[in-house]
């Protein structure tokens, strides 16, 4: 037995640790995730004016601040009572930016934090090595990934490797995008605008045009980079097609087409392989060599798996208000935002959400408690007292990670965009969620969750013009509150922040002031630690069972670079900064000398 | 149109940004847009800097969100890409871009630098001579331990300390790094996790660096996030010998952040888009109105940054603009001072921990005429 310990897991948001016991076969029997970084969050928040929360949180995180925001104020919608009144353009302000939001973080988790490993040297050795004997195919394959993934300051062997096209290109969309938030929230990272009862801005033409400017920009990286059909085919023909099966059809039909014509191993994005149409194909052996006949793909459908459907389950808050209207449900009950809410069994069956049915444990945190696990509203956090207590080598059933562990219903779920793309039954991914299935493998795996993260930023940008064209200037865009209103009150905000379900739980004293702010983001359902019963999270069970060094270990297992852990922790897009961050019901904070009434 | 532009650009040759006062220096960014600006230097540079092909950044990330490397990437004009090749600035370290992790087989580091980060950071800290960024603020604790963050079996605390001590010079990027912001919100945590800015906790002086006994070149770079000019323009500077890291008393202001983009004599408030709608008194009580957010919270009367000539996002808009009130990111009592953001500053009594009377005392020049006139109607108020 080796342990093999990444760490840090670099590519990602904040501090994270992997490690993994891999047998003599090369296979991961168990795997440890812990995060690394405390900064207390949620206590800073206490004795505050609660209407602070919304600027202030979303400093948790810098690459999704909007969702931190957009959720802090859903739960101070909640807590003044103004969630049913606000108005229907605050709702289409705050659905645009967090649509931008979204789609600008996909794309940087795409091309730069992710895409990266399309170019680790082990997929040279794979597809241009002697073992599999790819030749003209493979060596063309691997171009494809090194000139459009490498990332900054690469090198192999010695050389210094050029940045990689797609990853270079990406990033100037993704501050366009920026500046398309920007236009309604003043700067990003942080806007300014997100404030209980609606937004402090006042759009008018001038910036809903130049939104659509920029938005018509992007579309261009999209049709030269991204994908090869224009997007309202492919939107018809996936999220909008009449079957799963239709709409894996179309896809599998497209990447058909594709290949016949690229007899000469021409696999370039001039040849029609756009990035998604090149992941879609070579990122998997079901699809790519099974259904496609490829003679190699990278395998990804191999990473991260669940071995045991009655462990996992799939949860989202639900995402994009109605802003057709005014006002909504701080609930968010079944089919009222345009990507449900929901949560999916291990085996794909659907039930409503409940949020009474949310835990959190700390059995395996560095926090004391009496208990070990506690419903958001009811949370503690004390970290543990003495420094010798932060042991970050301590095995599964030790304290070992700054990270709870949260639960619904007791069983870890996994959420982000696969987990929403399945709780809202979108075709494509829910067609290759059965086709794995059907295979005998599992329906979430590294490459159904790029896959999945990819559709729903197709899906979102074909959305986000809809939130732009809902905005009427000539309306209001904030509802003004009762500040009476905060009193001994309390307000749940639910909302999907690009990795996932993000809900914040906050009540309040006598005095109007902030007793308790609880914060569950996604990197903590996906990434956390076991919990008291012992069940492993997401990202822990994901790696049992997998070949360190990816691609089924041909040509012999590599300690040395273990693609899998890579892979598999990566696919979660971790924002472990936003993971950890505690809170404490008891208040020990003298209160600050203003008066809020 | 081209003739034009090039007239511009000898006017502006011997420009030395960082010593000319605000508005010339602002007028020139302006007229030739920041790219051509950086880019002239840039030639400048390549020239000047034949013999010393390459200046190697070595990126640093403590206690963050990433928010200041995302601003950083939000680079227009220059462009993130851009400005590394047309600066000549390696970016030799950086978490959340390189290709590298940490990896350990049964407790050993394996592997090379190609692939194994905590091998490359080893490297590049031993071979020295790079400028060192910092992102985050550092934490000391629990106990000076500085357990509260650990990277690859090491506190981050202790990786700062040995990249630092071979650094040429350290730029602390943004306000966690700067004074500690937002990690250093008041809370019955904050001793425990004791977290510190480089050279300067809040107002008080020293920070990391007293702790470690580190005596480099400091420039400080606040804002949550920090500017992505604020921050390729002072490397700039920095690379073309405009900001001569031996004495940089002239240039920085009094907490360390160049005096060009963090103006002493001005406010924010100066150049507010809205300041037409405070000098007649239209001072908006709830949002989304459109008038001054003076009653609202804003703080942009004590604050000193350029933000609302430079503006965000490739020049879009500003926190004001989109009817939020400042909340003062970029000064060293950010949050706490500036908390509650959404309550007008006299109901709020102090202002940034000092009583709002000894600020009107204090204040100089004409751009303070705004504090100090409500300070004013205050004591008048007390009386």
């Amino acid at each position: 037995m080796v342990k093999v310990t990444v760490d840090p897991l670099t590519r990602i948001e904040g501090h994270m640790k992997v490690s993994a016991e891999v047998d003599s076969s090369g296979l991961i029997t168990s795997a440890q995730s812990g995060g690394m970084l405390f900064r207390g969050f949620e206590r800073m928040l206490q004795g505050k004016d609660p209407r602070d929360a919304s600027m202030h949180v979303a400093r948790i995180c810098g690459v999704c601040p909007i969702s931190h925001s957009m959720t802090a104020t859903n739960a101070l919608d909640d807590l003044y009572g103004v969630a049913e009144s606000v108005p229907q353009n605050a709702l289409a302000v705050r659905n645009f930016i967090q649509a931008a939001n979204t789609i600008a973080s996909h794309a940087t988790h795409i091309y730069i934090l992710f895409g990266p490993d399309l170019a680790n040297p082990r997929y040279r050795d794979v597809l241009t090595g002697s073992t599999l004997s790819l030749g003209a195919t493979g060596q063309a394959v691997w171009n494809e990934l090194l000139g459009r993934f490498a990332p900054l300051s690469y090198k192999l062997d010695g050389k210094a490797i050029p940045v990689g096209t797609s990853y270079l290109n990406a990033i100037p969309e993704k501050k366009r995008l920026q500046e398309a938030i920007a236009l309604f929230g003043g700067k990003m990272p942080h806007q300014a605008v997100t404030v209980a009862g609606g937004v402090t801005c006042t759009p008018g033409l001038g910036e809903i045009t130049k939104s659509a400017a920029i938005y018509l920009k992007v579309m261009e990286f999209v049709q030269n980079y991204t994908l090869g059909v224009p997007l309202d085919t492919w939107i018809l023909n996936t999220a909008q097609a009449k079957s799963p099966d239709a709409a894996v059809k179309f896809v599998t039909d497209h990447l058909a087409s594709l290949i016949s014509k690229s007899s000469g191993n021409d696999f370039s994005r001039e040849n029609g392989w756009k990035d998604v149409e090149f992941f879609a194909a070579f990122g998997s052996e079901l699809v790519g060599e099974k259904i496609l006949g490829l003679p190699a793909s990278l395998r990804l459908d191999k990473l991260g798996g669940y071995q045991d459907p009655s462990k996992i389950s799939f949860l989202s808050y639900g995402s994009f208000y109605d802003s057709t209207k005014d006002g909504y449900n701080p609930e968010s009950p079944t089919g009222e935002r345009f990507l449900t809410s929901g949560v999916v069994s291990g085996n794909l069956k659907f039930e409503d959400l409940d949020t009474t049915k949310i835990t959190e444990s700390i059995q395996c945190a560095f926090y004391e408690d009496d208990t070990p696990s506690r419903h958001p509203y009811d949370g503690t956090t004390v970290p543990v007292s003495k420094a010798e207590q932060i042991n970050l080598e301590a095995g599964p059933t030790e304290k070992y990670s700054w990270l709870k562990a949260p639960r619904y219903n007791g069983i870890p779920a996994e959420v982000g965009p696969l987990a929403r793309m399945i709780v809202a039954q979108d075709p494509l991914v829910t067609g290759l969620a059965k086709a794995f299935a059907d295979n005998g493998m599992s329906p979430a795996n590294v490459y159904t969750r790029v896959l999945a993260r990819m559709q729903e930023t197709a899906i979102l940008a074909h959305k986000i013009v809809d939130f732009l064209n809902d905005i009427d200037p000539a309306k209001k865009f904030a509802e003004p509150l009762d500040l009476r209103a905060a009193k001994e009150g309390r307000g749940m905000g639910i909302w999907e922040a690009p990795r996932g379900a993000l809900g914040h739980w906050i009540s309040t004293d006598k005095s109007g002031k902030t007793k308790n702010y609880q914060a569950i983001v996604p990197s903590t359902w996906n990434l956390g630690p076991r919990d008291e019963n012992g069940i492993p999270s997401p990202v822990e069970q994901a790696l049992v069972g997998n070949a360190i060094s990816g691609v089924d270990n041909v040509g012999g297992a590599d300690y040395t670079n273990p693609v899998a852990i890579l892979h598999v922790g990566r696919s979660y897009d971790p924002c472990v900064a936003c993971a950890i961050h505690t809170i404490d019901a008891t208040g020990k904070n003298a209160p600050r000398d203003y008066e809020l009434f | 149109m081209a003739s034009e532009k090039l007239n511009m650009i000898e006017q502006f040759k011997n420009l030395d940004i960082l010593k000319v006062d605000r508005r010339t220096f602002l007028k020139a960014v302006a007229a030739l847009g920041a790219t051509s600006f950086v880019s002239l230097y840039g030639n400048q540079l390549t020239e000047a800097l034949a013999a010393f092909p390459e200046t190697k950044v070595l990126w640093l990330h403590g206690a963050e969100c990433t928010g200041c490397s995302e601003s950083a990437l939000n680079g227009s004009s220059p462009e993130f890409a851009d400005a590394l090749s047309e600066l000549n600035i390696s970016l030799v370290y950086h978490e959340t871009l390189l290709a590298q992790q940490g990896i350990f087989v049964d407790g050993k580091l394996v592997g090379n630098s190609e692939l194994n980060g905590e091998i490359l950071l080893k490297e590049l800290v031993a071979a020295g001579g790079y400028i060192l960024v910092v992102e985050g603020s550092i934490g000391n604790g629990p106990d000076g331990t500085g357990k509260i963050n650990m990277i690859g079996t090491h506190p981050f605390k202790k990786i700062y300390e040995d990249a630092a001590k071979n650094a040429n010079a350290i730029i602390a990027l943004g306000t966690c790094a700067t004074y500690g912001g937002i990690t250093v919100t008041d809370s019955d945590v904050k001793k425990y996790c004791d977290f510190m800015g480089v050279n300067q906790t809040e107002n008080k002086k020293g920070g990391m660096n007293a702790v470690l006994g580190i005596n480099k070149p400091v420039i400080n770079l606040p804002g949550c996030p920090a500017h992505p000019d604020w921050f390729f323009l002072t490397v700039a500077a920095v690379l073309l010998g405009k900001i001569d890291l031996n004495n940089l008393e002239g240039v920085l202001d009094g907490d360390g952040r160049p005096k060009v983009f963090y103006p002493p004599q001005n406010t924010l408030h100066d150049n507010c888009p809205r300041r037409g709608f405070y000098d007649r008194g239209v001072l908006d009580e709830r949002f989304a109105e459109g008038g001054c957010l003076w009653k609202v919270g804003c703080k942009a009367p004590y604050v000193h940054a350029d933000c609302a000539l430079r503006k965000w996002n490739n020049g879009t808009s500003l926190c004001m603009q989109a009817g939020g009130p400042c909340i003062a990111c970029v000064e060293p009592i950010f949050p706490n001072g500036s908390m509650p953001f959404y309550v007008e500053r006299e109901s709020a009594g102090v202002l940034f921990g000092v009583n709002i009377g000894t600020v009107a005392a204090l204040a100089i020049g004409a751009a303070v005429v705004a504090a100090g006139v409500h300070a004013v109607r205050r004591v008048n108020k007390e009386k």
